[in-house]
């Protein structure tokens, strides 16, 4: 569906993406993941063909944006960054304007634009001037202009950004159902929204891809053994003597004091062991106070700092 | 192209922009048709337009000077240019947009020229002669309103770059005879007699095509450079 072989982008001397290429078939929802200035958005402006890549080939739907942009277009639907509208029309009279933009046919119009307006929830506002609206709603109409030429392909850039955490879960809902008639790639920086919604995720640093992968794959491969998280009430520091007398743990490291009076530890333990039961006990034993015992696995956060991470040691070395 | 020209000429009406350049426009329009026709006890309502032609150089950016700058700093022309639209489309639908609101404007002259006929009857072919010259005119000062708004996404400076340029094209006989041709304003002042003059029309149609093919390489440029 989407295609980009070794796409270039340089500003000046500043290389925005570097020699970037991934394939995205029909009905993935891909969450374009990466810190601010990774190239995101430059990514995606480039698959819009809003701006052309230095170098390279995009095809979307199997034309080349460049060579046959009005037929690539035609195909995507796209909620720029920073939700960009029109804020003299109403609602209605800028979906309408969507739509004839996208050519959608006269027969048609009318339905999809009801349509559309219904799946956003914007139809009591339709008649809104669209300055008037929260940043919530917005951000619906601009998504709204995104669907109403009911395109193949759905584009958005940062689609929850800004939103309150009500908002957010709405929007997320919609995407995500939005996933089941569209292809959909969306970029974040919000690591638990892209694992939430994405059966993909393509991790940007600095201009080139650091992973491709799924958010379980990504997280299964950071880390091999599982964390477990220790409050407890240890003034004397004993805990490293106990875990000692425990096997599987890997290593122990002390976090914080916290103010009344407990520490804060990680330990770290061999894959598939789970030591929880014996640092238990052998706590109590010593007449230490466990406050929490959590066992944490690793997230898709821990994931992309450490392919970052990752990146950023090669680039020093 | 369609949806551009009537998305953008409702834009016109639905802010206050349309109404300002129309309403300017007939405001002074009032003043000189009393100067120029009434005060003469004259029929001859295209005396009007020789001062009716200065106001477009204060007034053209009002209508031009948003076109392309607003659309880049509000951050909608990313909705504009990944739509399946080529840039010269864009161009042309915000050019033509521009042109009726011209023509809503000279319609609205008319109303002068009925307050003449309740007392005689004006010499007609050379009103549409001067009203042709007119449009000719606010054709090619919107064609540079239009570049100007391209080249910034900053409105103000947009506008003023155009005020600049129509006032130096304005004065330009003054500093010199070779450079009088050059000056727009100038060749309007045939029409009014009645003239239909081929080398100005040519001259406005050149200019004009030269600063729409600018603006459209302008913005296809920006494509690969932004």
């Amino acid at each position: 569906m989407i295609e980009l072989k070794n796409v270039t982008k340089k500003y000046g001397n500043f290389l925005a993406v570097d020699d970037i290429s991934f394939n995205i078939e029909e009905g993935e929802i891909v969450g374009l993941l990466g810190p601010n200035g990774a190239g995101k958005s430059t990514t995606m402006n480039m698959i819009t063909g809003f701006i052309e890549p230095t170098n390279g080939e995009i095809i979307i739907g199997g034309y080349d944006v460049l060579k046959n942009p009005i037929k690539a277009k035609k195909q995507i639907g796209y909620m720029p960054e920073g939700v960009p509208l029109y804020n003299d029309l109403t609602v209605k009279e800028f979906v309408r304007y969507m739509a004839d933009l996208k050519m959608v046919s006269k027969q048609e119009k009318k339905q999809r634009i009801k349509e559309v307006l219904e799946k956003t929830n914007l139809t009591e506002v339709q008649n809104k001037l669209i300055k008037n609206l929260s940043r919530g709603y917005k951000q619906r109409v601009s998504l709204a202009g995104a669907l109403v030429s009911n395109p193949k392909i759905l584009i958005l850039d940062e689609p929850t950004v800004g939103l309150d955490p009500k908002q957010i879960t709405e929007i997320r809902e919609l995407i995500k159902s939005l996933g089941k008639e569209h292809t959909v790639i969306l970029s974040s920086h919000i690591l638990s929204e892209v694992s939430q919604i994405c059966k993909k995720v393509i991790i940007i640093n600095k201009g080139k891809i650091v992973a491709i992968d799924t958010p379980q794959n990504l997280e299964n491969k950071t880390n091999k053994g599982s964390i477990i998280k220790l409050i407890i009430e240890d003034e004397t520091n004993q805990i490293e003597k106990i875990a000692k007398t425990i096997t599987g743990i890997k290593q122990i490291n002390f976090i914080k004091d916290n103010e009344d009076g407990t520490k804060e530890y990680t330990i770290i333990t061999e894959e598939k062991t789970d030591i929880r039961k014996e640092l238990f006990a052998k706590c109590a034993k010593e007449q230490m106070t466990i406050f929490e015992l959590k066992k944490s696995e690793a997230t898709l956060e821990d994931a992309f700092m450490k392919l970052i991470g990752n990146q950023e040691e090669e680039v020093d070395n | 192209m369609w949806a551009i020209i009537k998305k953008e000429v409702k834009s016109y009406f639905l802010s206050p922009i349309g109404y300002v350049f129309i309403g300017l426009f007939l405001a002074m329009c009032s003043v000189f048709f009393y100067l120029d026709v009434v005060y003469y006890g004259s029929l001859q309502f295209e005396n009007m337009f020789y001062s009716a032609s200065t106001i477009l150089t204060f007034i053209v950016p009002i209508l031009t000077m948003r076109m392309f700058a607003e659309e880049r700093k509000v951050g909608t022309e990313q909705l504009l240019y990944t739509s399946p639209i080529s840039v010269t489309k864009i161009v042309l639908g915000k050019f033509i947009a521009a042109l009726i609101v011209i023509i809503i404007t000279e319609i609205c002259t008319l109303f002068y020229l009925g307050i003449l006929y309740c007392f005689g009857t004006p010499h007609i072919q050379t009103i549409l002669v001067t009203l042709l010259g007119f449009f000719m005119l606010s054709m090619a000062y919107i064609s540079f309103g239009m570049f100007a708004s391209s080249i910034t996404e900053n409105q103000i400076i947009a506008g003023v770059i155009t005020i600049g340029f129509f006032i130096i094209s304005w004065f330009l006989p003054n500093f010199s005879e070779i450079l009088a041709p050059l000056s727009l304003i100038n060749m309007f002042n045939k029409f009014p007699s009645g003239l239909i003059a081929i080398e100005e029309i040519a001259t406005y149609i050149t200019f004009t095509l030269f600063f729409v093919i600018l603006t459209i390489i302008v913005l296809q440029r920006r494509k690969s450079v932004k």
